[in-house]
């Protein structure tokens, strides 16, 4: 019955309650499509740290990762991998072997870190074969002599993208919705090839005017990049035994992933076209990459690992990337930091509408005491009156923010313009929101606790007066 | 058999600047069944003895002895218990919660007693039927005119069957007609089932029907006349 009537009285001076409630509403939304976009931005990174650029589980010799010295090949790798494959929790590895280069084309050089790899193993451990860009190609096979996959932004440096206008750009423009006559405008630089983006981007400047490069400028700039396939690149490093030797690949594939700094540094060739000349047996690795089964706690099979091999050192994603790891473990705190913050602010405006509510009703809570309503019971009605309050505006809030974030989940949030420094940092410029059933139960969890705080001071307010004087006032 | 016994009452304010005595001195004994009007120009403290007797203020001496119960020896929390189960308040301003309908009015304070569902719907029913109401159990205070709203103030202090109904004023704000309509309803309720009511009034339509008439002045009885 007190709970009916709490009910009922919220709803008692409808403007003001609905007032509230649309605080508490848009709050909540905020809150959690924030949170949502928070996880979905952290989940991104993760899945990135682990699917494409780490793996779960790293196992090199315990000396590599202090140099990267060539000579530190896995040890007795044939005991180890026969582990791997034997272990359930183990669901694919990839053996590489890593070599620290300089690369050379005519027009370009820059310091590449080359992957010797197995095609299938790799495809099982790292997306990166996924992630050829547009027009860049393919991925490694084994139908072409020394083939090369190498970055976007290594292209760029080794000057082997470029950017031009000719018919099938235009094609393209033109289903993308770009009209006329920006179009007209474009052809005049028609099959005019520009080795960089900056003097591309000059030239676009003059040409268009600042409110086309707005709306097309992206577009117009990723449909005109070329890459030249098939360009050479040379390699130069110094083998197992301390000389220097030469190779050369062709580039049969670009790709670019969410992470500007691993793009820089990494080159995939096949494993066989690398390691007689680097001087390693068929048996040599620098590294094994593994992916586990899901669920299985990582940390323990790391343990497990060092325990029966420990001559090899093993680190985990977390290690390799403690900033990703930071993220993950402190995600919850920060859900509940955010919800707690805007919490906080509209628990004041919950306070003052309580007040005024008790105010309004001094004659009747007098009322309810003299004809023997405890303290108690008076205590619950304001709670509960709070309570709902608050939590009619969170449930909704919490529905209308589910369904943003489902939404948005769906088509991706495009932050491209600030997309060069949230890759630098390697966070995808495209954040898909995701959001857990856990975070729900903890901010309703807050709304209520929220809703039991705000209606301590209304609540003692009421329990302070005095029946015989509440009765009487007008 | 009598159901209040006020021996020596004493009320006294301690105002800023004075000290005014609103009771001074009451003897006073109520038996069941009882239909008084307390009478008595306004000061004359008729209110501050409705208010100790009903438990809601506490005398500065004497005592107040409820069905062998001296109210003095009740802590706060027990005051709040006495009143729920042992009086029936009726108030100048009907005093009803506007979010509930006229049945929940009523049950609300047998919810209150822990009243068991079936028994408090047919109560409520039986009591705002005797009341007059039977016809509009659903009706919210705002759709209620003041002397329908009296009456189902008056069904909700008998809903708690207590020992005696305090009504401060209860006519005050009604019409002549309305008025007659609520003395008849407690005057019947009084002579059929034996319902103990106190009354403090201004109204000499109230004093005209009560069966006992305790004038006060200046915090003492002055008069105190029984009638048939």
């Amino acid at each position: 019955m007190i709970i009916s009537v709490s009910w009922k009285n919220v709803w008692r001076n409808k403007k003001r309650s609905l007032i509230v409630i649309c605080a508490v509403l848009l709050g909540t939304i905020a809150g959690v499509f924030t949170s949502g976009l928070m996880k979905g931005w952290v989940q991104q990174r993760i899945d990135s740290v682990i699917y494409t650029e780490m793996s779960h589980l790293k196992i090199h010799h315990s000396d590599y990762l202090l140099n990267e010295e060539m000579k530190y090949t896995v040890p007795q790798p044939e005991k180890i991998e026969k582990y791997l494959e034997t272990n359930p929790e183990v669901k694919a590895f990839s053996r590489r072997i890593k070599i620290m280069t300089m690369a050379n084309t005519s027009r370009g050089n820059t310091g590449l870190k080359l992957n010797g790899i197995n095609l299938e193993e790799e495809k099982a451990v790292s997306d990166v074969w996924k992630k050829i860009v547009p027009g860049g190609g393919t991925y490694l096979s084994k139908d072409t002599r020394n083939p090369i996959v190498i970055s976007s932004k290594t292209a760029e440096q080794l000057r082997i993208k470029n950017y031009k206008i000719n018919t099938e750009v235009i094609d393209s423009l033109a289903r993308l919705d770009v009209p006329d006559p920006t179009i007209e405008k474009l052809k005049s630089i028609e099959d005019i090839r520009f080795k960089t983006n900056k003097l591309f981007k000059k030239e676009l400047g003059k040409l268009l005017t600042k409110k086309e490069i707005k709306e097309y400028g992206k577009a117009i700039v990723d449909a005109s990049v070329h890459y030249r396939l098939r360009n050479k690149i040379v390699f130069t490093f110094t083998d197992a035994h301390g000389k220097m030797v030469y190779q050369t690949f062709r580039v049969c594939g670009i790709f670019k992933t969410q992470n500007t700094m691993f793009d820089q540094m990494n080159a995939f060739v096949l494993r066989d076209d690398i390691a007689s000349l680097a001087g390693f047996s068929d048996t040599d690795y620098h590294e094994i990459a593994l992916i586990t089964s899901d669920d299985i706690d990582i940390d323990e099979l790391k343990t497990t690992i060092k325990a029966d091999y420990p001559e090899l050192s093993v680190h985990t994603w977390k290690d390799l990337a403690p900033d990703a790891a930071m993220m993950s473990e402190f995600m919850g705190i920060w859900y509940a930091m955010i919800m707690g913050i805007i919490l906080f602010a509209l628990a004041f405006g919950i306070i003052n509408t309580m007040l005024m509510a008790i105010l309004e009703r001094v004659k009747e809570l007098g009322m309810l005491m003299a004809i023997g309503m405890n303290k108690k019971r008076v205590f619950s009605m304001i709670m509960y009156e709070t309570v709902f309050l608050t939590l009619v505006g969170a449930v909704a809030g919490m529905g209308i923010g589910a369904l943003l974030i489902v939404i948005t989940g769906h088509t991706g949030l495009d932050f491209s313009s600030v997309s060069e420094g949230l890759e630098a940092i390697g966070y995808s410029a495209i954040i898909f929101p995701e959001i857990d059933a856990g975070f729900f139960f903890l901010v309703t969890l807050l709304v209520v606790l929220t809703g039991i705080l705000a209606s301590i001071i209304p609540a003692r307010k009421a329990l302070k007066l005095n029946p015989v004087e509440a009765i009487r006032t007008e | 058999m009598s159901v209040i016994e006020i021996k020596n009452l004493v009320k006294i304010y301690n105002g800023s600047a004075v000290q005014v005595t609103a009771v001074n001195g009451v003897d006073l004994t109520i038996e069941e069944g009882e239909f008084t009007a307390i009478v008595g120009p306004s000061g004359s403290g008729k209110t501050t003895l409705l208010n100790m007797i009903g438990g809601l203020d506490s005398p500065t001496s004497g005592t107040i002895v409820v069905d062998n119960t001296d109210l003095s020896t009740l802590n706060k929390k027990q005051l709040v218990d006495y009143r729920l189960h042992n009086i029936g308040f009726v108030f100048q301003a009907y005093n009803l919660i506007p979010v509930l309908t006229a049945k929940e009015n009523v049950s609300f304070i047998m919810e209150l007693q822990g009243t068991k569902k079936d028994i408090l719907t047919q109560r409520t029913k039986n009591i705002l039927e005797n009341v007059g109401l039977g016809d509009r159990l659903n009706s919210r205070p705002n759709q209620l005119s003041g002397g329908q709203q009296q009456r189902v103030a008056v069904a909700r202090a008998l809903a708690s069957k207590p020992k005696f109904v305090i009504a401060d004023e209860p006519t005050a704000n009604l019409d002549s007609k309305s008025t007659e309509n609520l003395l008849d309803i407690m005057e019947e309720l009084n002579r059929k089932e034996n319902i103990t009511f106190i009354f403090s009034t201004h109204d000499q339509r109230v004093v005209k029907k009560a069966r006992r008439v305790i004038v006060l002045e200046d915090g003492k009885i002055v008069k105190d006349e029984r009638r048939k």
